[in-house]
């Protein structure tokens, strides 16, 4: 039963994800990538990570998905004419990065095997079994992110300060240039 | 877990070996804050090239306690981070060209209308940590982490000039691969801990990597990485964000983000299996190639230095393709540090000259308006010409000790047709070099297509100095660096 709901999942996150790609209008492709977290966060479930469903409901199908919805209508991304235009670089290129990305894929997934994700193997032990449930409770993840992983967690801190000074450098207005967006290329064009 | 447990885990992980290990990380860190803290007033506004000064000095000299002490930290924070002689001479490296970059951007900005100065010069001061983070990343994941508190500020920095079109379509350029790759890279991890269970890079250096998902994830792992050092065929990006960014930025962005990810590289190299060594050696070679011909086609001093800059990581990457060879890496190790030691003050150097070029307007890095420089300004052309010799690998440079030592250990690795062949690219390299001495030295200059003399900041001769400084002793007396090696 659980094996079937997977396929089952499996199947609609691809076929979101595909739905992401090729939906021509922005808001049914940020609709096709909410599928595809929930999706995602119900194959969580079924492997036995609570809290990690709960996470990615969360911060993607929350919180991230309501950024794209807002810069969606602030842009008004609507007008689905002006995304007509086809990349540069020809059908043929995208078909062979396609295909080779595919084959390269589907030799890593066949070398695991299909269905063999609970069969014991013995050199792989990440894939043999799920872990003990107690990895997924609060506890023991706060445990692991203030002792093993302390290092990148606290770098991270650091990450999102910068993150935060570079996005304010890029998007501050510059005061006493007058219009607003002033400083940027594209406005000045527009201003004339 | 009890209460004594975690006490207990703390005081291990806490200990004097991690505080010495990520003090000088957190020398950069507190200068970031601090910055932030000094631009909110506008007394203390004069402070902030003391703040980047002080932040920087503490962060060299408590690298310089790690080179110097006779007991390492080693691996810290649960195999977190490595903090030995070769991180702590990496972390000098880093530490002097963000530092000669912030030198050379002191005058540069002060056509821009708003410059927002503290903004650059805190993410100027990020970079360094990213870098410190990945050549002393135990595992994947701090690595990534590494590498991104790197991209971040430099993708912000190469749009720094926003009136600019040209230096927002290179932050932007920038971004959107630098996130692909980044993408690539996580996507890779995955696949490696999904094959082996392991992120850590020795445990997986020694487990068996021979299954097809640990082989693809390995792949993309380097595919992410050659991006960053601006490999073929992930090198197109790199002529359009180098002349678009500032150049300060510029210097920084080709310097330490190449040897960060090569640090990182010749580290992990484990990862890749023994039998890509000749794949590798083939990238490098047409890396070198791409790059160099490249480069032979350029009018414009400062996109010919981002093409050389491509092939410069194709010789680095010759290292990588013997470290691979090769059982014992201390040889390959040994000679990326000089490699990179030579580039960071001879690029830096060449970069910020540029800088100063560039100073009354972009035309004035035209290969002709250089022409008859050595009249009008015979220090700057001294010292581009000392640079060129030196990214050429004329003897008597630092350039020159580091092709010795990388075509050394290839000779080492059994691959000397390869050597061959990386010679032979290296002297056509010196055919774009040479033509900026002829113009300077032997051409005599155009009618208004010379740079005025009028700008020459004081700041920028003193980083100039110490570049060709540095280049003329890690050529003629290397023997107190390569001491440091051991």
């Amino acid at each position: 039963m659980a094996e079937l709901l997977f396929y089952v999942l499996a199947a609609g996150t691809v076929a979101a994800g595909v739905g992401v790609i090729a939906c021509r209008n922005p808001l049914f492709s940020v609709l096709s990538l909410l599928g595809a977290f929930f999706c995602l966060a119900t194959i969580y479930l079924l492997a036995g990570f609570p809290f990690l469903a709960a996470t990615q409901l969360l911060v993607y199908a929350g919180a991230i998905m309501v950024l794209f919805l807002f810069v969606i209508m602030l842009l008004n991304l609507g007008d689905e004419e002006q995304y007509a235009e086809r990349p540069p670089f020809g059908k043929r290129g995208l078909a062979i990065a396609g295909a080779s990305a595919g084959v390269l894929l589907l030799i890593a997934v066949f070398s695991v095997g299909f269905g063999s994700v609970s069969a014991s193997d013995g050199d792989s032990p990440a894939v043999t079994s799920f872990p003990d449930e107690s990895i997924d409770d609060v506890q023991s993840i706060a445990e692991l992110l203030f002792s093993r992983y302390m290092l990148p967690f606290e770098a991270s801190s650091l990450l999102l300060l910068a993150t935060m000074i570079a996005v304010i450098l890029l998007a501050k207005r510059q005061r006493g240039s007058g219009a607003e967006g002033a400083g940027w290329p594209w406005k000045k064009g527009v201003e004339q | 877990m009890t209460t004594q447990d975690l006490a207990a885990t703390f005081d291990r992980l806490l200990g004097p070996e991690s505080a010495v290990a990520t003090a000088p990380m957190l020398a950069l860190g507190v200068g970031v804050l601090a910055f932030l803290i000094v631009d909110l007033f506008r007394t203390l506004g004069r402070l902030r090239p003391l703040v980047f000064l002080a932040s920087v000095g503490t962060s060299f000299a408590l690298e310089l306690r790690i080179l110097f002490a006779d007991e390492v930290p080693g691996v810290v924070l649960d195999g977190s981070l490595h903090a030995d002689h070769t991180t702590a001479i990496w972390g000098l490296l880093f530490l002097a060209g963000t530092l000669l970059a912030w030198i050379y951007s002191a005058g540069y900005y002060r056509h821009q209308d708003k410059p927002f100065k503290a903004e650059h010069d805190a993410l100027m001061l990020t970079a360094p940590v990213g870098m410190m983070l990945m050549v002393g990343a135990g595992d994947l994941i701090v690595f990534f982490v590494g590498l991104e508190v790197l991209s971040i500020p430099l993708y912000a920095l190469a749009a720094f000039r926003r009136a600019r079109t040209d230096s927002v379509e290179a932050g932007l350029k920038y971004f959107v691969l630098g996130t692909f790759a980044a993408g690539f890279f996580l996507y890779g991890a995955a696949l490696l801990y999904a094959a082996t269970g392991h992120v850590s890079i020795d445990a997986l250096a020694a487990a068996d990597l021979s299954s097809p998902m640990a082989l693809a994830g390995a792949a993309f792992v380097a595919a992410s990485v050659f991006f960053k050092v601006s490999v073929f065929p992930f090198h197109l990006w790199v002529p359009d964000v180098y002349q678009g960014s500032p150049t300060p930025v510029t210097a920084l962005m080709a310097t330490g983000t190449k040897a960060a990810a090569f640090g990182f590289l010749i580290h992990a190299a484990g990862i890749l299996p023994a039998s890509a060594a000749g794949t590798v050696a083939a990238i490098a070679l047409v890396t070198m190639a791409a790059g160099n011909l490249g480069a032979l086609a350029q009018e414009d001093l400062k996109r010919m230095l981002a093409y050389s800059g491509v092939a410069h990581a194709g010789t680095l990457l010759l290292v990588v393709a013997g470290a691979l060879a090769l059982e014992e890496r201390t040889a390959a190790l040994n000679a990326a540090l000089v490699y990179m030691a030579a580039y960071v003050f001879t690029a830096t150097g060449a970069f910020g000259l540029v800088a100063l070029l560039e100073a009354d307007g972009d035309r004035f890095t035209k290969l002709e308006s250089l022409r008859g420089l050595a009249r009008t300004r015979p220090g700057t052309a001294a010292a581009l010409a000392l640079f060129m010799l030196s990214l050429g690998g004329i003897p008597a440079t630092g350039g020159f000790l580091g092709k010795w030592f990388v075509f050394s250990v290839l000779v080492d690795a059994d691959m000397v047709g390869v050597a061959v062949i990386g010679v032979l690219f290296s002297v056509v390299a010196l055919g774009y070099y040479l033509r900026v001495i002829v113009a300077m030295y032997m051409q005599p200059p155009v009618e208004g297509k010379a740079p005025p003399t009028t700008v020459r900041p004081l700041t920028a001769g003193v980083a100039t100095l110490a570049c060709a400084t540095m280049v003329l002793l890690l050529g003629v007396l290397p023997g107190w660096y390569l001491g440091w090696l051991g």
